[in-house]
């Protein structure tokens, strides 16, 4: 089956100045379906955000191959919306601004984008925050900001990097429920980046298992739970072994990071 | 912050409409001006050196109202406004060029460093040759002196912007053109205000200076043209006129600037009374 996203045996390298390099990802294969919600988990430094770089057409110089629909895509694409973990918002844009960004870039005249950007502020429930800047919005508003205009985008593939990475536990929950329900809404092909066990199995269709470095993909697990789902379902069992079956997963190669990471 | 401004407004408050600060600097004006009056009266300098005041009244009067004063204004600021844009412009798009470019901009950054702190007048001979005594030669000066401080800030700015943003731009398929427009110029602002202020200033300078060394026209020769004809109170007269033209400048670009920093950059103040 060809998936709207495929990855194929893609790895990349990083090389240093003083010559020494780092293998970032390797060999990784992946192929996700059209309206697929998939996560990618690992612990830091696996590779995942370099991972999703390439995806972007962010990073270049690796070897495989990107195809979106078919296509072998290099460089950005208009078929996929990214985003970032960090914060992203144009401070000296409003919120509709912002979310007007891409729509403004593409030439639509000011009134269709306006109208448009409305459409996704309340998508995401940010209603009444249009003319608000970012300095007066919290971080989670910020990046349901973010989320809104590369929803504005309407690219046929959404990219994920924890965009609730530096945002407190609560509000990630929360924001999990929105994204799922504008998941439901449109129907969108989404890859979401994350080191949050939780957060994926609340999510995904499927999640993905990275190994530490270099990123290689420990196992594809499938999530089989009801939808619709909320985050009241992090409370059933079935969802906890899924949990505890991935933690299982992941604790060899944390502790594989841990180690390197003091030994640096 | 709250605290000063509160401060501020029971002190002018208690002054009338005079604060302390207002009220020292207003005398210290009275000061130097009733001892230079003075001076000129004790009849202790030669009386052009230090000629009375109201002769340099009398002759600022004359120089206000008659056309040819206002040939030489006109010269000058036109010299000054066309080589500062253009060295602005060039400051900012090769600033942001030197940004974009890295390996170009490690390579450039050596020059600029090296040329920017240099008396730009060393230049001047130079630029006479290639452009002539007239208002060529002082558009080039203006230019030459208005570049360095806009590239250095821009290029200082380059530095500081949030790469995100600009993965956000790129990701969005931006042209190069709205990259620049939409991305790099607004996250800009701070650092090429700061710039183009400092510019102006010295644009100013490097006119006046190419005016006073060889020139046609122009405030500048027309306060050395006064000098070599020893007319000292209309030299001193050209002279203040040109202070007060120079902080006016300066104020106008404040002005400006501040209302181009504020865009989208709400005071704490504003969304707290919204």
């Amino acid at each position: 089956m060809a998936g709207m996203l495929e990855v194929r045996n893609l790895s990349k390298h990083y090389r240093r100045d003083d010559g020494t390099g780092v293998h970032a990802v390797d060999d990784v294969s992946l192929s996700v379906a059209e309206g697929e919600f998939v996560s990618v988990i690992g612990p830091s430094g696996c590779g995942k955000s370099t991972l999703f770089s390439v995806i972007g057409g962010l990073v270049g110089d690796y070897e495989g191959d990107v195809v979106v629909d078919g296509q072998v895509v290099r460089g950005t694409h208009r078929d996929i919306g990214m985003v970032f973990q960090e914060e992203s918002t144009f401070p000296w844009r409003t919120t509709l601004e912002n979310v007007a960004f891409p729509l403004e870039v593409a030439g639509m005249p000011k009134a269709e984008r306006e109208e448009m950007a409305r459409r996704f502020v309340r998508l995401v429930g940010l209603e009444g925050f249009e003319d608000r800047y970012p300095s007066e919005l919290s971080g989670g508003m910020k990046q349901r900001t973010a989320i809104a205009r590369t929803l504005a985008f309407s690219p046929k593939i959404m990219l994920m990097d924890e965009p609730f990475g530096a945002l407190d536990e609560q509000t990630r929950m929360l924001l999990g429920d929105k994204i799922l329900q504008i998941w439901r809404e449109l129907k969108q092909t989404t890859l979401l980046i994350t080191h949050n066990i939780t957060e994926a199995v609340q999510l995904s269709d499927r999640v993905v298992v990275m190994s530490f470095r270099p990123g290689r993909i420990k196992e594809i697990i499938p999530i089989d739970l009801p939808r619709p789902r909320s985050s009241e379902i992090i409370a059933t069992d079935q969802f906890g072994r899924y949990v505890g079956a991935i933690w299982q997963l992941l604790r060899e190669e944390a502790s594989r990071g841990m180690v390197e990471a003091e030994n640096v | 912050m709250a605290e000063v401004s509160l401060e501020r407004v029971t002190e002018s408050e208690r002054a009338g409409f005079l604060t302390t600060e207002l009220r020292i600097q207003i005398g210290t004006i009275l000061g130097v001006w009733a001892s230079w009056e003075a001076l000129a009266q004790s009849g202790l300098f030669y009386r052009d050196i230090v000629p009375s005041s109201l002769r340099v009244f009398a002759a600022m009067w004359r120089h206000l109202t008659e056309a040819e004063f206002y040939h030489h204004l006109g010269v000058t600021s036109y010299e000054v406004l066309v080589g500062f844009a253009i060295g602005s412009i060039a400051g900012i798009g090769l600033g942001i060029l030197f940004g974009v470019r890295r390996f170009l901009g490690r390579v450039m950054d050596g020059y600029i460093l090296a040329l920017a702190p240099a008396p730009k007048v060393v230049f001047l001979p130079i630029l006479m040759v290639v452009f002539g005594i007239g208002v060529g030669s002082k558009i080039a000066m203006a230019a030459l002196s208005a570049f360095f401080p806009v590239v250095l800030s821009t290029v200082a700015g380059m530095h500081l912007i949030n790469p995100t943003l600009i993965r956000v731009g790129k990701m969005f398929n931006a042209s190069p053109w709205q990259m620049v427009t939409k991305v790099y110029l607004p996250s800009l602002v701070l650092p090429v205000v700061t710039g183009l202020r400092l510019g102006l200033g010295v644009a100013i300078i490097g006119t006046l200076v190419a005016e006073i060394k060889l020139a046609k026209a122009g405030l500048g020769f027309l306060a050395i043209q006064n000098y070599e004809l020893f007319r000292i109170p209309e030299m001193y007269s050209v002279i203040i006129i040109i202070f007060a033209l120079a902080m006016g400048a300066n104020a106008i670009m404040t002005k400006l600037t501040d209302r181009l920093t504020q865009r989208g950059m709400p005071k704490v103040e504003v969304s707290g009374a919204a």
